[in-house]
């Protein structure tokens, strides 16, 4: 029962008026920049945390905003895929399926508020389960020393190798890289300085909104140099906005089975919402069987990707409030954020900041409701949005990038360092490699290696202790099992080649 | 496939210019059994390995139908936009935000498609705006630069 008081002094911290027009702000603004080509939620949410700084937010009001940017994010890259048929990041590529379709009918308005319902039964199961489990995951995560916390912050990153499947390698080699990044600046233990080659900007290691708007905006601004041709014309959203009763009803079921998968799959780190959105549709495909018109606008097909979304997005945030191990590219960045704010996420922000962190699971209630209110009156406005031309928007997002980046600490050479990073960020992304496990291994990188360094500390160098105690033990039997998937996959694929060559 | 051989190539000998760069790597006076350098030099030796093999076994890369391919025209225009990126990075400080933003935005939106003449408008009360937002609105202060003397 402590949980719903804590709950409701959550509430009382959201609801208060100076919170409300946070989250509304953020909601609003997060929607605009998931809909502009180019920024999404990760980028979103890196622009605002220098920003949220110099405001003065305290810390539950910035955390508030940046979670209702995320959500918002996700939100506006609904409209695009939608009306557009353009997924604006990879988890909303399922969404263009059914969704698209639906809009070619001259249901967009419906297409878009059902998918705003079917994300807010998500995120509110997800929120559900949120408030059920994370409490006793961290009354549990108090037993972990750092040993463990290494050892899960490996199962993590190989994880991410293991779920992302096509190219375990090339994650692997990504997160490798960000791991390695981590550790250029000075060493807080020792004083030694690292890979600042005399630099004295470097000295502090590279700043987290640095590397996030390199790799993301100025890689993405090059990207869209590319595709100079103009995009489709947006399907008009006209006639009926709401969905009616008997259209929710009819996916109700679909939300619920798709919510829960997509609340388990957010918390498992790596997995996150795109594979959440696909393990959904490929499920409600098959339960359908026949009977479905899917991938030519059947209102599951749109409901089962976007509730599994807002599952996921939400349940990303379980291990991200009660572990401090992220996992997902977003969560990493709200990390970087807190750190900004010299606030440590793990077990004991439940116990010595309740009222940030329920403050932020009932502002993902607020945010969620906002969302679904904001659509109805604002999808004109939105639409307008998306005619926004290339040209007057990708100058824009450069300069705002820089004005974030330089926000951090008011130096050119960030704003050179960024480019530099973008460049790489670029050229990794032309030959295929994943950039969010890069994020996610910067974030890990500081804390493995303190944790690494505690627990031998601890053993006075005696290796044993990485696998000694049952949960590190338990960890490492995890991350053999992801190590081995990708194996297996590419086995099973090859045995199935060979079997269909013997078949000829 | 050849590309990547050369990428990995590079980053493999870039890794192992690191590891270099952290073997003398070492505290003064330690009291902790782990330095400085370990954490490093394994990750740099794990992302060596990996990329040995990429090196011999590259993976081939899926493109999308709408992926179009990489030609000299796209390359130039990078290599522009680059370009301006750099220059905007230079004159931030010394012209100052606004000049600097007019300075590459405009050039960045022909490189976009745009006309010269709603590229110029667009892009300079853009600039003008966002200085005001930012610097007046939400306290990020941003250099003026050139235009300093209009401050007072």
């Amino acid at each position: 029962m402590d949980t719903l008081g804590y709950l409701g002094q959550g509430f009382g911290v959201a609801l208060s008026p100076y919170n409300l027009v946070t989250a509304l702000c953020g909601t609003l603004i997060g929607t605009v920049v998931g809909l502009l080509p180019g920024l999404g939620p990760i980028n979103g949410v890196a622009l605002l945390i220098p920003i949220a700084f110099a405001l003065g937010l305290p810390p539950e009001s910035a955390l508030i905003l940046l979670a209702a940017v995320y959500l918002g994010c996700e939100y506006g890259g609904r409209i695009s895929s939608i009306l557009l048929n353009i997924p604006g990041e990879a988890s909303t590529v399922m969404t263009t399926l059914d969704g698209y379709p639906m809009a070619r009918k001259g249901l967009a308005g419906v297409a878009l508020s059902l998918s705003a319902w079917s994300s807010f039964i998500g995120a509110f199961i997800a929120t559900c389960g949120m408030v059920l489990f994370a409490p006793l995951l961290a009354k549990w995560a108090i037993a972990f020393g750092p040993a463990e916390y290494f050892v899960l912050m490996v199962f993590a990153i190989v994880c991410l190798g293991g779920m992302a499947g096509d190219r375990p390698l090339k994650t692997f080699i990504a997160a490798l890289i960000g791991l390695f990044l981590s550790s250029v600046g000075i060493d807080a233990n020792s004083g030694v300085y690292r890979f600042t080659g005399d630099n004295i900007h470097l000295t502090d290691g590279i700043q987290f909104v640095v590397l996030v708007l390199g790799l993301f905006s100025i890689s993405e601004i090059l990207l869209l140099l590319e595709k100079t041709h103009h995009g489709q014309e947006a399907v008009k959203a006209t006639g009926r906005m709401m969905f009616n009763f008997k259209e929710a009803a009819a996916v109700f079921v679909v939300n619920i089975r798709c919510g829960v998968l997509g609340f388990i799959m957010g918390v498992l780190p790596g997995a996150g919402a795109t594979l959440a959105s696909a393990v959904a549709y490929m499920t409600e495909k098959r339960i359908a069987g026949a009977k479905g018109t899917f991938g030519q606008g059947d209102m599951r097909g749109l409901a089962a990707p976007e509730t599994a979304i807002g599952g996921a997005a939400c349940g990303a945030l379980v291990p991200m409030l009660t572990l401090g191990v992220p996992g997902s590219g977003t969560t990493a960045v709200m990390i970087g954020a807190l750190s900004l704010y010299n606030i440590t996420p793990g077990p004991l922000l439940f116990q010595q900041q309740p009222d940030i962190v329920w403050g932020l699971i009932a502002s993902l209630f607020v945010a969620n409701v906002m969302l679904v209110i904001l659509n109805i009156p604002m999808i004109r406005i939105f639409t307008r949005i998306l005619a926004v031309p290339n040209w007057a928007l990708v100058p824009v997002i450069a300069i705002i990038t820089g004005i974030g980046v330089y926000a951090v600490h008011a130096t050119t050479f960030d704003l050179f360092l960024m480019i530099g990073i973008g460049i790489f960020g670029y050229i990794l992304r032309k030959l295929d490699f994943p950039l969010s496990p890069v994020l996610l291994g910067f974030i890990l990188g500081g804390l493995m290696e303190q944790n690494l360094r505690r627990a031998l500390s601890i053993s006075n160098g005696a290796l044993e202790i990485l696998w000694s105690s049952p949960i590190t033990f338990g960890c490492w039997v995890l991350t053999a099992i992801m190590l081995l998937m990708p194996l297996l996959r590419i086995w099973r694929k090859r045995s199935v080649a060979r079997r269909a060559i013997a078949d000829v | 496939m050849l590309i990547q051989r050369i990428f990995a190539s590079v980053l493999l000998l870039a890794c192992i210019g690191l590891a270099l760069m952290a073997w003398p790597y070492q505290a003064a006076f330690s009291y902790e059994p782990v330095g400085p350098r370990a954490f490093p030099l394994l990750m740099l030796a794990l992302m060596g390995l990996a990329l040995l093999y990429m090196v011999f076994r590259p993976a081939p890369i899926v493109h999308s139908d709408d992926d179009p391919k990489l030609d000299r025209e796209t390359l130039t225009k990078i290599g522009i936009c680059v370009l301006l990126l750099l220059v905007f990075a230079g004159t931030f400080e010394p012209l100052g935000f606004i000049v600097a933003s007019i300075l590459i935005g405009v050039p960045m939106a022909r490189l976009y498609g745009g006309r010269w003449l709603p590229s110029a408008v667009i892009i300079s009360l853009m600039a003008i705006g966002l200085y005001l937002l930012f610097d007046k609105l939400m306290d990020v202060p941003l250099p003026l630069g050139v235009l300093d003397v209009l401050e007072n």
